[in-house]
């Protein structure tokens, strides 16, 4: 509890300065609401629309979580490969690296007419920009092995499935992790933008449409509500994979100590 | 000797004041809403013919995009002018932001939803209770009106300004204006059925062009040079499009001069009306204005009634 609370004390000592400094900000300079509505403003936005927001965070959730988990997985295998063979790494890892190059709203809307409207877009938008990290901070952390200890196993004949097991995943996992930590936060950015293209509207709006709809509206209020429900959504993917990278690093290694 | 040189100064001031006013032109920026077609003809009429110069303006357009946000940045001071619809510009008033209308380009809005020519759809009803996804900018007014007129709940999909996906797919309904973007699908072939939303009853004026209430009250004169240069412009335009269109079809490369010139034939009855024959093209009326604001407080878009007399000048 002690470690929760030195964990969670100072970000929420600053967040709370933060928004004391933004709504007596707001109170003094009186800007109008359409352009910088104060804390108050935005928290009564979501409580008098709470039901709503609190679905359409669910549904950017979900897609997020799922983009999130597919890139997690092909960009581990995809990384592992990659580092078994000189020839792929050198051939793939360009071809690879173009998925952060590539600006995602350009992209999203090929991926409505790929996948449809609705979820499956969506969750190829999160996917798309969460794979590189994953992929990257794979790659890295397996190249990484400390050479002493891989002489070692050779020594002793290990195969190349027990060198990979035994030694590449657990050297490269921290490494990994932090690669799931950035991918984490860009698949909801990912999510977002797909649903800006390939979002249903009405009573089925995720909040990548809440945002446009109110931003037509000059609902400045109802948008900032609405990224904080995605910042939201960001940090509990952020706090799950902290959490397995604790479980995991704990007893070993010096970043979860 | 000291009444002649009242009579060269009292002479001069003429020309000094002509001076003035053929001196510095004033630069004033008018943000789009939209990429360059022929919704925006009469503002490249009045550049191309000069109009704006004859009133000593120096007008800088500046192309808009799909979610352009024009009436907060006129709003906030960052352009003197912009083309906003209706709708927003009364939203933005009931949050602070002093917007005031001084031309409408639309009398009726030409805002439609569009079909494929297969759809079995005959009437925007049919269109709005049908099994096919409905294309729509998110926030867009007349979907609560529609949704409220002929209940339902269509699958709504986000607008993306673009024909590819509506191509792709024939099951679509997709929001339009009638005189853009099914020209341009049967220049290429492909047969269209549109459906105008204003024949629904939710009739906004678009193609409004807004201005700051803090820059009106300032500037009073040169916003009223603006519309009357504007409304020459328009005027040209209307008697002449093909004359124009390819000054348009320059900047916008995605849009045919032959669908513009298709356009612009198409979108008049949108913009002259029996009302701006007595009146003057762009002038608008009070009562629309009222009727529209009674409108969005009935559907919930807005929390009060605004006075329609505050919203709008006709200079």
């Amino acid at each position: 509890m002690r470690r929760l609370a030195g964990a969670l004390g100072p970000p929420m000592a600053v967040v709370g300065a933060v928004l004391l400094g933004w709504q007596l900000g707001v109170w003094s300079l009186r800007p109008p609401p359409y352009l910088v509505p104060g804390p108050v403003d935005i928290t009564r936005a979501f409580l008098s629309d709470a039901p709503r927001l609190l679905a359409a965070m669910g549904r950017t959730g979900l897609a997020a979580a799922a983009g999130f988990g597919l890139a997690a997985l092909a960009g581990s295998a995809l990384g592992s490969l990659l580092a078994a063979s000189r020839f792929l790494q050198r051939g793939v890892y360009p071809l690879a690296s173009l998925l952060q190059m590539v600006p995602l709203v350009a992209l999203a809307p090929l991926l409505v007419i790929w996948f449809g409207y609705g979820g499956r877009a969506t969750v190829a938008s999160a996917c798309i920009v969460a794979l590189f990290p994953v992929l990257a901070s794979t790659l890295d952390g397996l190249r990484s092995v400390d050479p002493g200890l891989k002489e070692m196993f050779a020594l002793y004949r290990a195969r190349r499935a027990a060198r990979f097991w035994k030694l590449g995943l657990p050297s490269a996992a921290p490494s990994i992790f932090t690669g799931l930590r950035v991918a984490a936060g860009l698949s909801v950015i990912g999510a977002v933008v797909g649903e800006f293209v390939s979002g249903f509207g009405g009573e089925h709006a995720p909040l990548g449409i809440v945002i446009l709809a109110a931003l037509r509206e000059s609902r400045t209020d109802l948008v900032f509500a609405a990224v904080g429900l995605s910042a939201v959504v960001g940090f509990l993917l952020f706090g799950v994979v902290s959490s397995l990278a604790w479980l995991a690093l704990r007893n070993w290694h010096p970043s979860a100590l | 000797m000291t009444s002649i040189r009242l009579l060269l100064v009292l002479g001069s001031v003429p020309f000094f004041a002509l001076s003035v006013r053929a001196g510095e032109p004033d630069r004033v920026r008018i943000q789009l809403d939209w990429v360059p077609e022929p919704e925006f003809g009469g503002i490249y009429a009045a550049q191309a013919r000069g109009e704006f110069r004859k009133e000593n303006l120096e007008v800088e357009v500046l192309k808009g995009s799909a979610g352009v946000a024009t009436p907060q940045l006129v709003a906030n001071g960052q352009v003197e002018f912009g083309i906003v619809a209706a709708e927003q510009l009364l939203a933005v008033r009931e949050r602070g932001g002093a917007l005031v209308a001084v031309y409408a380009v639309f009398q009726k809005n030409p805002l439609s939803l569009m079909v494929h020519a297969e759809n079995p759809a005959h009437t925007l009803e049919e269109v709005w209770r049908g099994k096919g996804p409905v294309a729509v900018e998110p926030g867009q007014a007349f979907v609560r009106f529609l949704s409220t007129r002929y209940g339902g709940t269509p699958r709504l999909v986000p607008y993306q300004g673009a024909l590819a996906t509506f191509e792709a797919d024939p099951t679509l309904a997709q929001q339009c204006y009638a005189s853009a973007e099914p020209v341009e699908l049967e220049r290429r072939g492909q047969k269209v059925k549109v459906f105008p939303v204003a024949d629904s009853g939710f009739d906004p004026y678009n193609g409004v062009v807004a201005v700051n209430g803090r820059y009106l009250a300032e500037h009073g004169d040169l916003v009223h040079r603006f519309v009357l240069a504007l409304r020459r412009g328009w005027q040209a335009y209307l008697a002449e499009p093909t004359a124009f269109d390819p000054g348009i079809a320059a900047l916008n490369p995605a849009m045919s001069r032959e669908a513009m010139d298709l356009a612009a034939v198409k979108q008049q009855p949108f913009i002259e009306s029996d009302f701006t024959r007595r009146h003057g093209l762009g002038t608008m009326d009070p009562k629309r204005w009222a009727e529209l604001g009674r409108q969005l407080k009935d559907l919930g878009a807005l929390k009060d009634e605004p006075d329609a007399a505050k919203v709008f000048t006709n200079p």
